[in-house]
């Protein structure tokens, strides 16, 4: 098993929330790894004020990647973390480390 | 202020960016001056196809000119996540009769006229830009955000928050980012981010203060009141009063922001704190705004806007050159010694970052 943890901070409210789901190491390995070995998932924020951060790690890789660039298979990856983890809120404040 | 959208007359003898300056002089004795060049440039044809290129420091060309009038689009994304949307009520519309688009369309011409009639600025560029925001974005959507060019605002998910127009300090926050993005662009991480978000807070509380008429002792100077459901335990998103106190709620926690240095939160998350550690910054302008009492937009506000846009705050500005930046600007404004002088000072030094 492989966990999956998807941490969304900033937006106009500051709040961060946590999300996350066990997966086969298969699934993370073949879908989700690949991803996030990819380049820079981009998204440029250079003007975007007041939106989202997404941190996502998949087991030990962890990358950051703007709102604006949570689309295609990164929107697919979030979608997926965050309808598994339906019922179990994670919702915190944020903490600061 | 409705301007002749059909006039094409041209000024080629005073430049355009000259009679906007003429048109924002304060000062009685430059008033027919500002008079005559806010009429003359309201009679110009305003430029819009060169902002989206040019989101910050737009140049003109010679023989075209802005508008110094309030023009207005909201558009309707309808749920989805594209962007504009549907343009729904336009300049001189009247109300359509949804509350957001309403909402948005009143937060702007209240931002609009705080910074326009208080400050002499025209729009949030100095140039006349036309103001623009989308609402419905998204589904359940808890956020407003500046996406460069336009406010965005998403209806909420009904469990915690629910539509982001209802509050106009929120709607001031969005379009301050605009004002800020054309002044000093601070850069949108750690400090310099923190100033950025609290410029937008200041401005934000300031445009919600002077449409209710309240002075700076009757004032709530809550960002985000009315955004949370019944269900939530809190009155608003952030407390320039008393920074950390918005809302204290089992499931969103409780407000982080520090007011002052000793509590400065070190974090990767949120673009290096941006939202949190902006606490500071903003307990600073409330304090300064108590210590001088009366309306927190005319001398306070006017400092911070001083500061904002005098050309000596570079886009990684920390806190401690901001400060000294605001104390410059009190005293270049109201004088060395002056009771707001004084006042900014001391602000500073009681959040710990003079």
């Amino acid at each position: 098993m492989t966990r999956i943890e998807v941490s969304r901070s900033g937006g106009f409210a500051g709040l961060t929330r946590t999300w996350s789901v066990d997966v086969s190491s298969t699934e993370a390995e073949e879908r989700w790894l690949p991803l996030l070995d990819q380049a820079d998932p981009g998204g440029s924020e250079e003007t975007q004020r007041d939106r989202y951060v997404y941190h996502i790690a998949v087991g030990y890789r962890e990358v950051t990647v703007a709102e604006s660039a949570v689309q295609g298979p990164w929107k697919e990856l979030v979608e997926r973390v965050k309808n598994a983890s339906t019922g179990q809120r994670e919702d915190k404040p944020e903490e600061g480390s | 202020m409705t301007a002749p959208t059909s006039a094409h007359i041209r000024c080629s003898i005073v430049p355009p960016y000259l009679l906007a300056r003429l048109a924002s002089l304060q000062a009685p004795e430059h008033q027919h001056a500002a008079a005559a060049a806010q009429r003359a440039l309201v009679q110009l044809e305003p430029i819009h196809s060169a902002r989206a290129d040019a989101p910050r420091d737009p140049s003109r060309g010679a023989g075209t000119a802005v508008v110094l009038a309030l023009r207005r689009t909201i558009s309707d994304a309808g749920g989805s996540e594209s962007l504009p949307g549907e343009p729904v009520r336009r300049e001189g519309d009247p109300p359509t009769g949804d509350v957001a688009v309403d909402e948005a369309y009143a937060g702007l011409g209240a931002t609009y006229e705080l910074f326009q009639e208080v400050y002499g600025r025209s729009s949030i560029d100095n140039a006349g830009l036309p103001l623009n925001a989308t609402v419905h974005y998204g589904r359940e959507y808890d956020n407003a955000f500046w996406d460069g060019s336009r406010m965005v605002f998403g209806d909420g998910d009904g469990e915690i928050f629910g539509r982001f127009t209802a509050s106009l300090a929120v709607i001031g926050h969005e379009l301050a980012h605009g004002f800020t993005q054309y002044s000093s662009n601070l850069r949108y991480q750690g400090q310099s981010g923190a100033l950025n978000e609290s410029l937008s807070d200041v401005f934000g509380v300031l445009v919600e203060q002077r449409e209710r008429g309240q002075s700076a002792d009757a004032a709530s100077w809550l960002v985000g009141e009315g955004l949370f459901t019944e269900q939530v335990e809190g009155r608003a998103l952030r407390s320039l009063k008393a920074p950390g106190t918005a809302y204290d709620d089992d499931v969103l926690g409780k407000d982080p922001q520090p007011a002052t240095m000793a509590d400065y939160v070190d974090t990767t998350s949120d673009n290096g704190g941006v939202h949190i550690n902006s606490g500071i910054p903003n307990h600073a302008f409330y304090i300064a705004a108590m210590r001088l009492g009366g309306n927190a937009w005319e001398r306070a506000g006017q400092i911070w806007y001083d500061a904002a846009t005098g050309g000596r705050v570079p886009v990684d500005c920390d806190f401690a050159l901001f400060a000294s930046v605001t104390v410059d600007a009190a005293e270049a404004r109201f004088g060395a010694g002056s009771p707001e002088a004084e006042s900014v000072g001391y602000a500073w030094r009681e959040v710990g970052v003079l």
